[in-house]
């Protein structure tokens, strides 16, 4: 008898609470109307070959699935990793490069530190790669289990049943309208590069001069210090540039509602960016008074002159940005 | 190439069981019973599938069950409800139109 209550609990261990009860007694009764009178353990052992693994005998009863992502999403679920893969790997070797690049130190060796980059560098790529296969697959296998619409047919991209509509969005997109993954690419290229600059303005932005090997920099222009207390203004702004390159990535051409992200996205930043020029403290006054020497204008006037011109020339590359967006998203 | 022609035959007798239940719960049956009246058809069925099959066929309001106490030992027993009745009848239907066509086209070769 102990075989089969240990069976019976090998199966009804796997299934919901509520179920137990009414399939262990039902199993049961039915292994006892197999058994023969007197049965032996070579009897219960032949009838509980019948039944099989109970792991596969819980997994039928229940219905839950027993793959982690089915035909209906596996489609989608592989295009995104395709996607998103060479992205994130991209986007960790550039701030990786961004980071050794200015923090570089003249007293390392050129050669050593290379290797050095080159080494992290695999080693960065192996871990985003894990990183983005373990979260999307979670995201996957989660979307998996709590979808209960019994529709088997595989998703489009859009989230829905394929119909020949789709082809539309497949189908040839004007060149001049169309994104290139080239374009997202620089795109996120540069975010990168604008703000590693940014968080290092203290030993890139300011004065150099002519030494003896070749050109070192003397003093910072900008005040580091006050630059990073605005860097929730900062995330804003990446947050917003990677959003709209993602947003390309996906669509492949200019469409309104990226014209309208790429307007909302320039109007964030040419606010944040007369925010922060305005206020005096981000210059560093020693090198307010450097210029002031060199130009022979007062201190005032310097800081006047570079605020004046960043508040007319930004807006004016910002609003051509978004004309151009909706130019290029009304081309048919 | 064995193996390749077992998952085929199961793959076509998959589709059948279902009917192949229904066709017998018309009278009241409990699990060992079935397998056996489905045994004497020659129709074999996993007993691993056949169990879990009647569960969902009940939360499908297709057959209803009910414990019968009377006897030496419980035994829970499996009946056709009005709307199995109903569904079991046009699948049979179906199933017939569809195997004249097999039969046809495979005649035909």
């Amino acid at each position: 008898m102990n075989l089969i209550d240990v069976y019976i609990n090998e199966v009804t261990r796997r299934l919901p609470e509520k179920n137990r009860e009414d399939i262990g007694l039902e199993l049961r009764s039915t292994i006892e109307d197999m058994l023969p009178e007197d049965s032996t353990e070579q009897d219960i052992k032949v009838v509980l070959n019948n039944l099989g693994n109970p792991a596969v005998l819980a997994s039928n009863y229940s219905e839950k699935p027993m793959h982690l992502i089915g035909p209906r999403y596996y489609d989608v679920y592989v295009s995104l990793l395709k996607m998103i893969l060479p992205i994130a790997a991209v986007v960790a070797i550039i701030s990786l490069l961004a980071e050794n690049i200015f923090n570089y130190n003249e007293d390392q060796a050129f050669l050593s530190v290379a290797l050095m980059v080159l080494g992290k560098g695999i080693w960065l790529i192996i871990e985003v790669f894990i990183q983005t296969f373990f979260w999307l697959t979670i995201v996957f296998a989660i979307i998996e289990r709590v979808d209960n619409t019994k529709d088997l047919n595989p998703l489009s991209f859009n989230g829905k049943k394929w119909t020949p509509e789709d082809l539309k969005s497949v189908a040839h997109v004007p060149r001049k309208k169309a994104v290139s993954n080239g374009y997202v690419f620089f795109s996120l290229l540069w975010t990168a590069i604008w703000v590693t600059v940014y968080f290092n303005a203290d030993h890139l932005l300011g004065v150099y001069q002519k030494g003896e090997n070749g050109l070192q920099f003397v003093m910072p222009a900008l005040n580091q210090p006050i630059l990073n207390a605005y860097w929730p203004v900062v995330i804003i702004c990446v947050v917003l540039e990677v959003a709209l390159a993602l947003f390309m990535l996906f669509k492949k051409q200019w469409t309104k509602n990226i014209a309208l992200l790429n307007v909302v996205k320039e109007l964030v930043g040419t606010i944040s960016v007369i925010v922060i020029i305005t206020n005096v403290a981000i210059f560093n006054q020693e090198f307010i008074v450097y210029m002031s020497d060199l130009l022979n204008l007062n201190e005032n006037a310097i800081t006047g002159y570079i605020q004046w011109l960043t508040i007319i020339v930004y807006p004016i590359f910002a609003i051509w940005n978004c004309i151009d967006g909706y130019l290029k998203a009304k081309i048919n | 190439m064995s193996n390749l022609l077992d998952s085929l035959t199961t793959e076509l007798r998959r589709g059948t069981l279902t009917l192949a239940v229904l066709s017998q719960l018309q009278t009241k049956q409990y699990g060992y019973s079935l397998v056996q009246l489905l045994e004497q058809s020659g129709i074999s069925i996993e007993q691993s599938t056949l169990y879990p099959l009647l569960r969902r066929l009940e939360k499908q309001e297709l057959v209803e069950s009910l414990w019968d106490t009377t006897e030496s030992r419980p035994r829970k027993y499996y009946v056709l409800t009005d709307f199995g009745i109903e569904i079991y009848e046009k699948l049979k239907t179906e199933w017939l139109v569809n195997s004249k066509q097999l039969y046809d086209l495979l005649k035909g070769e």
